[in-house]
């Protein structure tokens, strides 16, 4: 699964998603992508889970492009904890989106296979999403 | 896609987000007019027009006939279009005015022509890039390039300097890729049947940068 090799620091503040991607909010590798509508957090779990669904589903033919990275580590403290004592332990990875960002993209295919593929992913995710196709 | 193409515009007053936002909100879409020795203006493009118009056309390399406040026609290509992140709407459009004999650098689109033979062999096409860069004069500027790659069998590939640009001047490096025919993928067997083990299993803390060593410490402790 997804996760960065080094950190600078083990725990991150929550933080806000404000605004719309201002980058990455175009289809730059593939024929077909799939963006978020949504701000929201997707899990390396999510990501993971989203990929899978889709390689299974083009079978052999095609490539993905995974464009986001889950960069910022979520902590979590253990049940029946009581409050204070400090913050909880690292438990895994995010990665921040904002509405526009496009998440997947799919080359090699044809359009309704892409389709369906990016169907299967998106309902893996948090998030609601929009499937896009190259414009040329 | 034509090569030609027209579009009316007014020239606008008002400047900065506020009057740009403005104009947005009643349907229209700012924008500039520039180019070399020629003063700029601030226009205004109704904003269903230049839809129509950029899905007719091949943005990058179609001279548009602009005619401001009904005025004579000007020679532009249209330089840079800024879109909104999520809706379907355009925000900004730049204009750059052309003179006749004077070369320009324009962004020509790839087609690629025909199946090849390595895809009708179970191979994956894969282009990598979907427009080149050329120089030329205003007046030689191609729709296209019409590449064939029935040709090419798995792991074959084609490159910039393979083909025919009839004459204009390249810009890009010759030996950049344009598309590959790659291996079909090996059925990841063993991934499917390990993906509830792999979601399930921990996973090892990254290194941390900034750990704190001995110096750091003892820094402290002075």
């Amino acid at each position: 699964m997804l996760s960065p090799k080094r950190v600078k620091y083990r725990k991150q503040q929550k933080g806000k998603i404000k605004g719309k991607a201002g980058r990455g909010n175009r289809i730059s590798f593939g024929d077909y992508g799939l963006q978020t509508l949504e701000p929201g957090w997707i899990t390396n779990r999510q990501i993971e889970a989203a990929r899978v669904a889709m390689t299974r589903h083009i079978k052999r033919g095609g490539k993905v492009w995974i464009r986001i990275f889950p960069d910022k580590p979520i902590t979590s403290k253990p049940a029946e904890t009581r409050m204070g004592k400090g913050k909880g332990n690292p438990e895994g990875w995010v990665a921040v989106v904002k509405p526009g960002r496009v998440m997947f993209e799919l080359e090699g295919v044809e359009e309704s296979i892409a389709r369906r593929a990016m169907e299967l992913a998106a309902a893996k995710l948090p998030v609601k999403t929009r499937f896009l196709i190259r414009e040329d | 896609m034509t090569n030609q193409a027209s579009l009316k515009v007014q020239s606008r007053d008002g400047r900065g987000k506020g009057a740009a936002r403005q104009l947005r909100r009643a349907g229209a879409i700012p924008g500039n007019v520039y180019g070399r020795e020629v003063e700029p203006v601030a226009v205004a493009a109704d904003q269903l027009e230049f839809a129509a118009l950029v899905s007719a056309i091949s943005v990058e390399n179609t001279i548009v006939e602009l005619s401001v406040d009904d005025g004579a026609p000007r020679r532009v290509l249209i330089r840079e279009i800024q879109r909104h992140p999520v809706r379907s709407e355009y925000l900004h459009v730049d204009f750059f005015e052309i003179r006749a004999g004077e070369k320009l650098n324009v962004n020509v689109p790839l087609h690629l022509v025909g199946t090849p033979i390595g895809v009708r062999n179970g191979g994956v096409l894969q282009q990598v890039r979907h427009e080149i860069e050329i120089e030329c004069l205003p007046s030689e500027i191609p729709p296209s390039f019409e590449v064939d790659i029935s040709g090419l069998e798995i792991g074959d590939s084609l490159h910039i300097g393979d083909i025919d640009l009839g004459g204009v001047e390249l810009l890009d490096e010759a030996e950049r890729t344009i598309c590959l025919v790659a291996a079909p993928r090996v059925v990841e067997v063993e991934e499917e049947e390990d993906l509830e083990g792999l979601l399930e299993e921990e996973e090892a803390e990254p290194e941390v940068i900034t750990a704190r060593g001995d110096d750091e410490e003892e820094e402290g402790e002075d």
